[in-house]
């Protein structure tokens, strides 16, 4: 179930501002109180796509005495969908809430 | 003797050997996670702590068949975009070599006529349906390239067009769309290999 909303959760952690793969996972870790701990490598193909769909940019930065790493920001495209997708989501999860409520009757 | 994260690299690096750019820059920015990533761990330094990296990244073979996936995508995107491509300047050039026959008359036999226009027709309709039906399917672009390479062969063959002294504007579409077809059947190549690698690489896994 998560796989199809990767995309969305990779550019919501990306709202904050640039960062870089292992923060990503990370502050996906963190902001689902580790429910979401999933294999770290399968941000990348996402993070990937995102950038091929014009939905993020990425540069490598060297921080002074730190280590090369490549780091990836929201485009202008990606914060349109960023916002598009929480909408959508919201329509969803509304509905599945209102379907699932306990001692809901069903109309015979 | 190399360490547990430059051995998943280098595996990492010879799953994704289909594209040698991203297997490159790929293996970079995993280099760099997976040292942080080891470096965040209690046991730091030792082998332990990088094969807990290593673990929790996940199998270099599953990251590599997810890139092959949507290599597909894109490829199967681009293949799309060139057969509409062919099938507008084929179109174009057809007509203008029918405006071309009116004034020469043909010296093709008499299937040539039909194969340029059926030819033709069954590689649209054939596409039109794989484009809202199949669309990750190799079989009807590989169709329609056949139905185009036979329409753009017999309308060639019937109008005499290289030996005939046809004008420019008959000459220059006929050259885009053998141009064209080229490129269409270099991409559709593309595709197949990229389905076969992606095919290979599910199995090994």
């Amino acid at each position: 179930m998560l796989k199809g909303h990767l995309d969305a959760i990779v550019l919501a952690a990306l709202e904050g501002g640039p960062a870089h793969g292992y923060a990503i996972i990370e502050t996906i870790k963190r902001g689902s109180a580790s429910t979401f701990d999933l294999p770290e490598g399968t941000v990348y193909p996402a993070l990937h796509r995102l950038e091929q769909g014009g939905l993020l940019s990425s540069a490598w930065v060297t921080p002074p005495g730190g280590r090369r790493r490549r780091m990836y920001s929201l485009t202008k495209a990606g914060s349109a969908a960023l916002a598009e997708r929480r909408k959508a989501w919201s329509r969803f999860s509304s509905a599945v809430d209102s379907l699932l409520q306990e001692g809901r009757t069903w109309p015979a | 003797m190399a360490g547990v994260i430059d051995q998943y690299l280098a595996s990492l690096r010879r799953e994704l050997d289909f594209d040698p750019a991203l297997a490159r820059r790929l293996g970079d920015e995993v280099e760099a996670h997976l040292r942080d990533a080891a470096e965040a761990d209690p046991a730091w330094p030792s082998p332990e702590a990088e094969q807990r990296a290593v673990a929790r990244f996940g199998l270099a073979r599953e990251i590599a068949v997810q890139f092959a996936a949507d290599a597909i995508d894109r490829q199967a995107r681009r293949s799309w975009i060139m057969l509409a491509a062919t099938v507008a300047v084929t179109f174009v050039a057809m007509r203008l070599r029918i405006m071309w026959l009116d004034d020469v008359g043909g010296t093709a036999s008499a299937l040539a006529p039909l194969i340029d226009r059926y030819a033709f027709i069954a590689a649209l309709v054939v596409g039109t349906i794989g484009w809202f039906a199949f669309r990750h399917s190799l079989t009807p672009l590989v169709i329609c390239l056949g139905g185009l390479v036979a329409s753009i062969a017999a309308g060639i063959a019937r109008a005499d067009l290289f030996v005939g002294g046809a004008p420019l504007h008959v000459l220059l579409p006929a050259a885009g769309e053998i141009a064209l077809i080229g490129l269409l059947s270099w991409h559709v190549l593309g595709l197949h290999r990229r389905l076969r690698r992606t095919a290979a690489l599910r199995r090994a896994g």
